[in-house]
C-alpha cells in the first residue's frame, strides 16, 4: 500500500523550475533515497513532501490524504524533518529540545500529557540519548546531535520521516550508527523514511529503493543495485563511476577519467 | 555568548521568588520614599483599610500625597515596566534577534511623530494638549501596520523582511518628525524632547484605567505564547514541521506587543532600555525558555521601572530626572554584573 503519492508534482520558485512533473508512490514500511547531483531537485522535492514548500500542480498525499488540505499541526502529525541544517537553540536541553517533537499533539497551550513524556522516554531508550538528556544542545557532537534531531523527528510519532542530507558532516562511524537506528525503525516500527542523500554507496546500502533527480525530473527509479549499476547514474553525474561488490555489498567509486 | 549547564528548576525558582521579593520592595519603595516623609508601617495601614483591615492614620495631605500622587504613579510604573520587558521578551523571541527591542516595528518612531504633531500643531507648541497620548497611541499603531505591509504583510514575510521594514519606517518617521520640531520654537522643542524621555510624572489613575486593559490582555498574551517561542527557536521551517502556525502567532504576538507597548508610550513616553534589558538579565538567571523568561519579565520588569524612577524623582528632587537616562544607568551595570557573574560560573 502507497502511504505517500506524489503525483505530476511540479514546484517553482518564481520562474525556475525546481521539481518536473515528478510522480512517485512510496510503499509504508520502506526507505526511498532521493539521489541526484547538486541542483538536481532533491532538497525541495522533499521539502515539498514534509509539507513546508507549496506545489505549483500536481499533489502530494500522505496515508490517502492530500497534504495542502492539512493545517501545520495535522501535517505533524503525519510528517515529520530532519532538516539538512537543524538549528540548535543554545540553553536548551536535549530532553526539551526532542521533546518539541510532541508540540501538534499537547498544543502551543498545554503542557506535555504523560504519555506525551512516555514517548519521548522510549525514544530516548531507542536512541540511547539517556545519557545526554540534561546537556545543553549546543554542547554535543555532531553525531550525538544528529541523533538528537532524529529523537525529535521520532517523538513525532509521524507514519513518514522525511531526511534531507542527514549524514552530511558526519564522520563514517556515525554516518553508519545514524543509518542503522533508522533501519531499525523502518523494520522494527514500519516507519516510512524519504531520504536524500551524496554517498551512492551508503544509499545504495539502506534504502529499499532508489530514485534518481536531474534537473528536476525523475531519471531512473528502482532497487537500488538496479540504479547505482545504471548507465544513467554516471551520466548525470557526468563521470565514470565504478560499482564494485564488496561482500555483497554495491560500493560506488568515481574513477579519474 | 557563553552557556552554562541549562539552569535546574531550582535556580528557576529561587529567581522567581526572589524577583517577587523584589517587586514587593519596589512597591514599598514607589509608596514610601518621596519629598514628604510618610511612615512605611502607616502607608501599610492605610493599605489595609482600603481592601478593609484596621483603620488609616494618615490625615487629608498625606492620603492625598499616598493615593492621589504616589499610587498612581506606582501602579502606571508597574504597568509600563511589565508590558515593555514583556514585549522586549517577545520580540526577541519572535524575531529570534537579541537586539530586538518592543520599538523594533515603528512603535518609537510613530508615538514619537504623533506626539510631536500634537504638541507643535495643536498645543501650537506652548503646552501638552490632553490629545498628545491619543496622537502617539495612533502613531505608534500606524508606524506598525505601515511597517506590517511593507514587510510584505508580515504573513507571507519572514522575520529579516519585517525588520527591514520597521528600521526602514521607524527611519521615515523620525526624519519626518525631526523636520516638524526643525520648524518649531525652543520652547516646543524642549517640551517634545521632554516627552520622548519618558516620565511617570504626569501619571493618575485615569491614565492607569486607560492602559490597563490593554496591558492585561496583551501581558496574558504574550506570556501564554512562551511555549510557542520556545518552538519557534527552531527556526520557522522546523518550526513549522513541528506543527506551529508560525505565521498566525507572529501575527498574534507581535500584534500584542505593539498594543501593548503603543498604549504604554501613549501614558508615559519613551522610556528606552527596560523592554531590551530586562528579558536579557532574566534570561542570564533563567536560561532561554521563554516560558520561564517571559513570566518572570513581568514581575522584574515591574520591580525594575518602579526603583528606576524612585531613583529618578529623588536624587535632584524637587526635579526630576528623565526616566529613560536612569533606566540606562541602572540597568546597563546591573547586566554587565550579571553577566560577568554568569561568565564566571560558566569557567
Amino acid at each position: 500500500m502507497s502511504i505517500v503519492e506524489i503525483d505530476h508534482l511540479t514546484v517553482r520558485a518564481g520562474s525556475k523550475v525546481l521539481v518536473s512533473d515528478v510522480s512517485l508512490d512510496i510503499e509504508a514500511g520502506t526507505w526511498c533515497t532521493i539521489i541526484g547531483p547538486n541542483g538536481a531537485g532533491k532538497t525541495s522535492l522533499v521539502e515539498t513532501v514534509a509539507g513546508l514548500r507549496k506545489a505549483s500542480s500536481g499533489s502530494v498525499r500522505i496515508d490517502g490524504t492530500q497534504l495542502a488540505t492539512m493545517n501545520e499541526r495535522a501535517r505533524a502529525r503525519v510528517v515529520s524533518l530532519v532538516p539538512q541544517h537543524p538549528e540548535v537553540p543554545a540553553g536548551m536541553t536535549v530532553k526539551e529540545y526532542v521533546s518539541l517533537g510532541r508540540s501538534a499533539y499537547h498544543g502551543l497551550l498545554h503542557a506535555p500529557s504523560a504519555q506525551d513524556r512516555r514517548i519521548v522516554e522510549s525514544v530516548f531508550e531507542r536512541l540511547a540519548l539517556e545519557e545526554f538528556a540534561l546537556r545543553d544542545v549546543v554542547t554535543l557532537s555532531g553525531g550525538e546531535r544528529q541523533r538528537m534531531v532524529l529523537g525529535r523527528a521520532l517523538a513525532q510519532s509521524t507514519m513518514v520521516i522525511v531526511l534531507d542530507e542527514p549524514i552530511t558532516g558526519l564522520d563514517m562511524r556515525h554516518q553508519m550508527e545514524l543509518l542503522e537506528l533508522l533501519k531499525t525503525q523502518v523494520e522494527e516500527c514500519g516507519l516510512t523514511v524519504v531520504a536524500t542523500m551524496h554517498d551512492l554507496t551508503l544509499a545504495g546500502q539502506f534504502a529499499d529503493r532508489l530514485v534518481l533527480l536531474n534537473r528536476g525530473g525523475v531519471v531512473i527509479d528502482g532497487p537500488a543495485g538496479e540504479v547505482v549499476r545504471s548507465g544513467e547514474l554516471a551520466q548525470c553525474y557526468g563521470m565514470t563511476l565504478r560499482v564494485v561488490d564488496v561482500d555483497g555489498a554495491d560500493v560506488v567509486v568515481p574513477v579519474r577519467s | 555568548m557563553p552557556e552554562a549547564n541549562p539552569p535546574t528548576s531550582r535556580r528557576v525558582a529561587v529567581v522567581a521568588i526572589l524577583t517577587l521579593i523584589g517587586l514587593c520592595l519596589a512597591v514599598v519603595c514607589g509608596l514610601a520614599i518621596g519629598p514628604t516623609q510618610i511612615g512605611t508601617m502607616r502607608i501599610l495601614g492605610s493599605v489595609m483599610s482600603r481592601v478593609g483591615i484596621g483603620h488609616s492614620t494618615l490625615d487629608t495631605l498625606q492620603s492625598t500625597i499616598i493615593w492621589q500622587l504616589r499610587a498612581p504613579r506606582l501602579v502606571l510604573g508597574l504597568l509600563a515596566g511589565a508590558m515593555l520587558s514583556v514585549a522586549g521578551g517577545t520580540y526577541q523571541g519572535v524575531f529570534r534577534n537579541p537586539l530586538a527591542d518592543p520599538y523594533l516595528l515603528g512603535v518609537a518612531a510613530g508615538a514619537g511623530l504623533g506626539a510631536t504633531f500634537a504638541i507643535m500643531d495643536i498645543g501650537g507648541g506652548t503646552y501638552t494638549p490632553t490629545w498628545t497620548p491619543l496622537m502617539a497611541f495612533a502613531g505608534a499603531m500606524a508606524a506598525v501596520a505601515i511597517t506590517w505591509i511593507i514587510g510584505g504583510r508580515g504573513l507571507r514575510s519572514n522575520a529579516a523582511t519585517l525588520i527591514l521594514a520597521g528600521v526602514a519606517v521607524s527611519a521615515l518617521l523620525t526624519s519626518m518628525q525631526t523636520f516638524l520640531q526643525q520648524q518649531a520654537s525652543a520652547q516646543s522643542i524642549a517640551r517634545v524632547y521632554i516627552w520622548l524621555l519618558g516620565s511617570l510624572a504626569s501619571a493618575s489613575w485615569s491614565s492607569v484605567d486607560l492602559v490597563l486593559p490593554y496591558v492585561l490582555v496583551c501581558t496574558t498574551i504574550c506570556v501564554v505564547a512562551g511555549r510557542a517561542l520556545d518552538v519557534m527557536s527552531v527556526g520557522e521551517d522546523e518550526s513549522r514541521s513541528l506543527g506551529v502556525p508560525v505565521r498566525r502567532v507572529r501575527f498574534i504576538v507581535i500584534a500584542a506587543s505593539s498594543l501593548g507597548t503603543a498604549a504604554i508610550v501613549s501614558a508615559v513616553g519613551l522610556i528606552g532600555f527596560v523592554g531590551i534589558i530586562v528579558p536579557h538579565i532574566v534570561r542570564l538567571l533563567v536560561g532561554t525558555s521563554y516560558r520561564r523568561i517571559l513570566p518572570i519579565s513581568v514581575a522584574f520588569g515591574a520591580a525594575f521601572l518602579v526603583f528606576a524612577d524612585t531613583i529618578a524623582r529623588t536624587v535632584i528632587a524637587p526635579s526630576e530626572l528623565p526616566l529613560g537616562v536612569v533606566t540606562a544607568l541602572v540597568g546597563a551595570p546591573v547586566f554587565v554584573l550579571i553577566l560577568s557573574l554568569r561568565r564566571r560560573m560558566v569557567r
